[in-house]
Order: C-alpha cells, then sequence, then structure tokens
C-alpha cells in the first residue's frame, strides 16, 4: 500500500514525471537501447515541464486584462485557440483540486480504443486512426475538463475510462468520415484528416457543390504579397494579439492598468507596454509549441509504429495541412482571410449584443480551419464557396466558441479550444453529458458509433475500395456513370 | 555522400512536419543514404536552413525559403514515400 501511495504522490500525479515514464516504458517495450530510453524519459518529462511554464505564462499574462474587463464591464474574455484552450483547461483542472495526469491517460485509452474499433472494421467499419499527437493532447485537455465540469463527483479512473471511450470513438468516427472528401481532393493520397475541424470537413463536402461552381476557381485571383508573413506562427500571432489587445487596453486605460497590473512600470510608456503585453503572448505561445512538440514527437513516432504494424491497410489520419498542397496556395490565403471576416463581424456582434463574454481570435481555428475548407470548397464550389463557406465557419466559430467558454467557464482563465469541431459538436456533446448524464455518454456514443454504418450501408461497393485502392474506385465509379474512366466525374 | 543534414518543415512545426520526417527517415534508409533529420516550423527553417543541406516542406511554402543556400524541395503529399523517393533522386542524387 506503501509502494503505491509513494508512486501516486510522487508519479501518477505528476503528469511530467506520468508522461516521462510512459515514454521510458514505451521504449523499453520496443526494445531500445537503455540509453535511448532514458533520453526519452528527459525529453518527455522535460518537454512537458516547458509546457507547463508556457501554460502558467499565457494564463498570468492574460490575468490582468481579465481583472481589466471585469472591474470596469463586467466581462469575461476567451482567446479561442486550441493552445490557450488547453493552458485554460489544465488551470481549470487544478483550481478544482484534480491532478491534470489524467489527460495523458484519457490521451492513452482514447487511442486503444481507436485501436480496437479499427481492428474490429468488418463490424465497426471504421477506416481511420487518429495519429496527431499535439492535437490528441489539446483536445483530451479540454475533454476532460468537460467531464469534470459535468461530472463533478466522478473518481478518477471512472472519469478517465468514460472519457478515453467517448473521446476515442470521436476521434475513430470523425476522422472515418474524411476518408471520401480526402481521398477526392488527393486523388487517393493514401490519407485521412486527424485534426479539429473533421465534423466540418464532412459537412463542407456536402454543402460546397450546392454553393458555388467549381469552374470558376480562385486561381486565377491575385492576392497582395503581404499575406505571405501570415505562414509564420510567430508573426501571425503577435500581428493579431496586438489588434486584439492594443484594442482592449487602450478601452481600459493606463490608470486602470497601472492599479491592476504590476508589471506596468511607473515610467514605462502606455504604448509600448501595450506592445510587449500583446507580443508576450506570442512568447508563451512559442515556448508552449516548443514544450508539446518535444514530448509529442516520441509520442507520434509510436503511434505511426503502430499503426503500419499493427493495422495494415488503416488509413492514418493526419494533420489537416497535409492537404493543402492539392489546392491552390490561394485557397489557403482566402479561406484565412474569409474566416477571419466571419469571426470579426461575429466579435462585433457580441459586443454590440452585450454578451457576457468577450472573445479573441486565436490563430491557429483562424488559419487552419478556414484554409482547409477553403481547399475543399474550391474544389467542388469554386470561389464562391471558398468565400462563403469559411466566411460562415468564422462565425460559428466566435459564436459557438464564445458560448462554450462561457457555459463551461474556461473563460475565467482566458482560453477556449475554439477550432470548428469544438464549438459545434463539442459543446453540445457537453450540454448533453451535464443534462442527461451518464445516459447522455451512452446516448452520444451509440450515436456517433451508428454514423459510420450509415454511410456504409449508402456505398456498400465503394467503401472500402476508397481507402484502399483509388483507381479500382474510379473505374467502379466509370462504370456506374456510363463513360470511360477518363471522363468519370468524382465530387 | 557524407551525412546529409535536412530540415523537415511545416506552419507550426508540429503535425505535418513531423509526418514528413517520418517518411523521410524510411525514404532515406532505402536508398541507403544517411541523414539527420531536424522537424521544426518554417520561421524557424528559414533561420536556420543556410546551416543545412536540404530543405523538405509543402509545396504550398516554398515561397518562404527564397535566397536559401540549401536545397528546397516541395512536396505535393507529404505522406508519399515514392514521391519523395523521386524528389530526391532528381534533386540530391543526381546532381552529387
Amino acid at each position: 500500500m506503501a509502494v503505491w501511495e509513494f508512486f501516486q504522490n510522487n508519479i501518477l500525479t505528476k503528469p511530467a514525471f506520468f508522461i516521462g515514464f510512459i515514454v521510458f516504458a514505451g521504449y523499453a517495450l520496443l526494445g531500445k537501447h537503455w540509453y535511448e530510453c532514458l533520453a526519452g524519459f528527459i525529453k518527455g518529462t522535460v518537454g512537458y515541464m516547458i509546457l507547463n511554464v508556457a501554460s502558467g505564462g499565457l494564463v498570468g499574462n492574460f490575468r490582468p486584462v481579465l481583472a481589466g474587463l471585469k472591474d470596469r464591464f463586467e466581462l469575461s474574455a476567451a482567446v479561442i485557440d486550441p493552445y490557450f484552450g488547453q493552458a485554460a483547461a489544465q488551470a481549470s483542472v487544478e483550481n478544482i483540486g484534480r491532478s491534470f495526469s489524467m489527460m495523458m491517460m484519457v490521451l492513452l485509452i482514447a487511442f486503444t480504443m481507436n485501436i480496437l474499433l479499427v481492428l474490429f472494421r468488418k463490424y465497426t467499419k471504421i477506416r481511420t486512426l487518429f495519429i496527431t499527437g499535439h492535437v490528441m493532447v489539446q483536445q483530451s485537455s479540454t475533454a476532460l475538463w468537460l467531464v469534470l465540469f459535468c461530472f463533478p463527483g466522478l473518481q478518477d479512473p471512472q472519469v478517465v475510462i468514460m472519457l478515453g471511450i467517448l473521446l476515442g470513438t470521436y476521434w475513430a468516427v470523425a476522422s472515418n468520415l474524411t476518408v471520401e472528401p480526402v481521398a477526392k481532393l488527393t486523388e487517393g493520397g493514401g490519407f485521412a484528416t486527424g485534426h479539429q475541424q473533421m465534423v466540418g470537413i464532412f459537412l463542407v463536402s456536402k454543402l460546397a457543390k450546392k454553393i458555388g461552381d467549381p469552374k470558376k476557381s480562385l486561381e486565377t485571383l491575385h492576392l497582395p504579397g503581404f499575406l505571405s508573413i501570415f505562414n509564420e506562427n510567430m508573426v501571425a500571432t503577435g500581428v493579431l494579439m496586438t489588434i486584439f489587445f492594443g484594442t482592449i487596453i487602450t478601452i481600459l486605460g493606463p490608470d486602470l492598468m497601472h492599479q491592476i497590473d504590476k508589471g506596468f512600470g511607473a515610467k514605462q510608456n502606455f504604448g509600448f507596454y501595450i506592445l510587449e503585453k500583446s507580443l508576450n503572448f506570442a512568447v508563451y505561445l512559442t515556448i508552449l509549441q516548443l514544450g508539446v512538440r518535444t514530448f509529442v514527437s516520441e509520442l507520434t513516432n509510436s503511434f505511426q509504429g503502430i499503426s503500419e504494424k499493427l493495422l495494415p491497410g488503416s488509413v492514418p489520419a493526419v494533420d489537416c495541412a497535409a492537404t493543402y498542397g492539392f489546392g491552390h496556395p490561394n485557397a489557403v490565403t482566402f479561406g484565412f482571410l474569409f474566416g477571419a471576416f466571419g469571426q470579426f463581424i461575429a466579435i462585433m456582434g457580441l459586443i454590440v449584443f452585450n454578451s457576457p463574454i468577450l472573445i479573441i481570435s486565436g490563430f491557429v481555428p483562424l488559419f487552419f480551419d478556414n484554409a482547409t475548407f477553403a481547399v475543399f470548397a474550391n474544389r467542388l464550389g469554386g470561389i464562391r464557396a471558398a468565400a462563403i463557406i469559411p466566411f460562415f465557419s468564422g462565425m460559428i466559430q466566435v459564436l459557438g466558441g464564445g458560448f462554450a467558454a462561457y457555459h463551461f467557464t474556461t473563460g475565467n482563465f482566458g482560453g477556449w479550444h475554439g477550432n470548428f469541431d469544438w464549438d459545434t459538436l463539442w459543446p453540445i456533446v457537453g450540454v448533453i453529458m451535464e443534462n442527461l448524464q451518464y445516459v447522455g455518454v451512452a446516448a452520444v456514443v451509440i450515436i456517433l458509433l451508428a454514423i459510420p454504418q450509415i454511410i456504409y450501408q449508402r456505398n456498400k461497393d465503394t467503401y472500402f475500395v476508397i481507402a484502399e485502392d483509388f483507381d479500382k474506385y474510379k473505374e467502379i465509379m466509370a462504370k456506374k456513370q456510363g463513360v470511360p474512366v477518363e471522363q468519370v466525374v468524382i465530387d | 555522400m557524407a551525412k546529409l543534414k535536412v530540415i523537415a518543415a511545416c506552419g507550426s512545426g508540429m503535425g505535418s512536419s513531423q509526418i514528413i520526417k517520418m517518411k523521410l527517415e524510411k525514404v532515406f534508409k532505402k536508398l541507403g543514404l544517411e541523414a539527420e533529420i531536424y522537424h521544426t516550423n518554417v520561421g524557424d527553417a528559414k533561420s536556420q536552413a543556410n546551416n543545412y543541406d536540404v530543405v523538405f516542406c509543402s509545396e504550398s511554402l516554398i515561397g518562404t525559403f527564397t535566397g536559401t543556400k540549401a536545397t528546397v524541395i516541395g512536396l505535393k503529399n507529404l505522406l508519399a514515400e515514392k514521391e519523395m523517393e523521386e524528389k530526391i533522386k532528381a534533386n540530391i542524387i543526381d546532381k552529387a
């Protein structure tokens, strides 16, 4: 018993060491040398410690601004971005005295659940394994807080198992939804999307052709060159944060900021204080990403190995940026721009209608969700669809994210996950769990599992072919359409 | 050929670049080339590119690397080992 207690107090409830030991054990099982196992342990542990420094910094840098908004306008505020969301989820979990280590266990159980669903694909019809490590960490964090919010009395083991099953089902089912759209876009590229807007991609693939004409594509468009600076995360975050926090802090005024922020020196110029405060977010975000990259690369490597060894014929579900090479570069910029229009208009709407929460655009949802949607939309519905869809997606991100940050209280720590699926599907799942409790969780899992069955029933002859052999898929479709393979229309 | 120093880059330096890296490791091994691969975001990659031999990234990001001394290879499909093999042969092996 004493051994267990020691283990629990020093490792199980200390996420940094817990992750280090998982990497160590994984490498040992793979038969690596002892020094490689040790290196893995150190990278896992240090990576998490780096992440911790950055999460604390992010929330701390935000605190005076949050206090000012509360003081002056009775408002709370949240940046809709998965990194801010992860930091806010961690702060929320720790604030009620629970251990954030559960995040890592949730991730492992959910991944195992996904593997099982693929292994039994004859029955489950799941073709995809979600292997995007950093996204898995972010989603496990936010979902962990959702479950603790809805089931405050539930013990750790039950939380971890229940959420692992729920999240693993989502990873499998939602990434499986992207098999057809991605295969058609990439002409059988051999992957699916495992990211934060998978339900969104499925919806775009159904809606885009109704909205526009693929012949009027945006490839002829000439976009201004300065937009290329947004290719760099650090620059984009710096610009976005300076715009938003610059406006907010200017409205709050130097007198109030002097009162609530000790970091604002008596002799410091207000303009440079704002710039420093805003760019600090880019600093902490860069550190956070370094931390995540350090421990996640260890994870992703082994996930990739598992998917190749254990599950031949399954489709790896990877980062959404893997699709960008198959769309025109204009589509990526176009989606970002129109997403930004949509978000800004929705944020104005929140202010005009006296919303109790203010939303601040984060770079990741703004860019990666909307750029992805534009790539898919342009192929099926041309320039019109590539403008309209990201525009509405931007509005939905703000409104859904605003609801979630307010209702699930992560706004108290200044963030919400903010990517499309987490502004639509997951807030709904959260409300269902909150009201129907265990029945709600069971219902969500059953409904999710029914989705691949429905799609399979509708396309029995091509369902597995499209993922395994795209040329054969084209032949089948050509036969159906009564045309030679060269003229087959795939939409 | 000496050990190649390679960067795999993508927007955030998290997802895609690591996929490129994992696929590249297999392809280099198959071609019998020794390579040390580092994955990161485009900003970091740009500032370090001159210390490396080759940069791999998505075709859409090639413009970022104009003026670097390293050989820059743009990929259409980040997961296609065949495409990587062809481009490594054309840009590295044949020019060596």
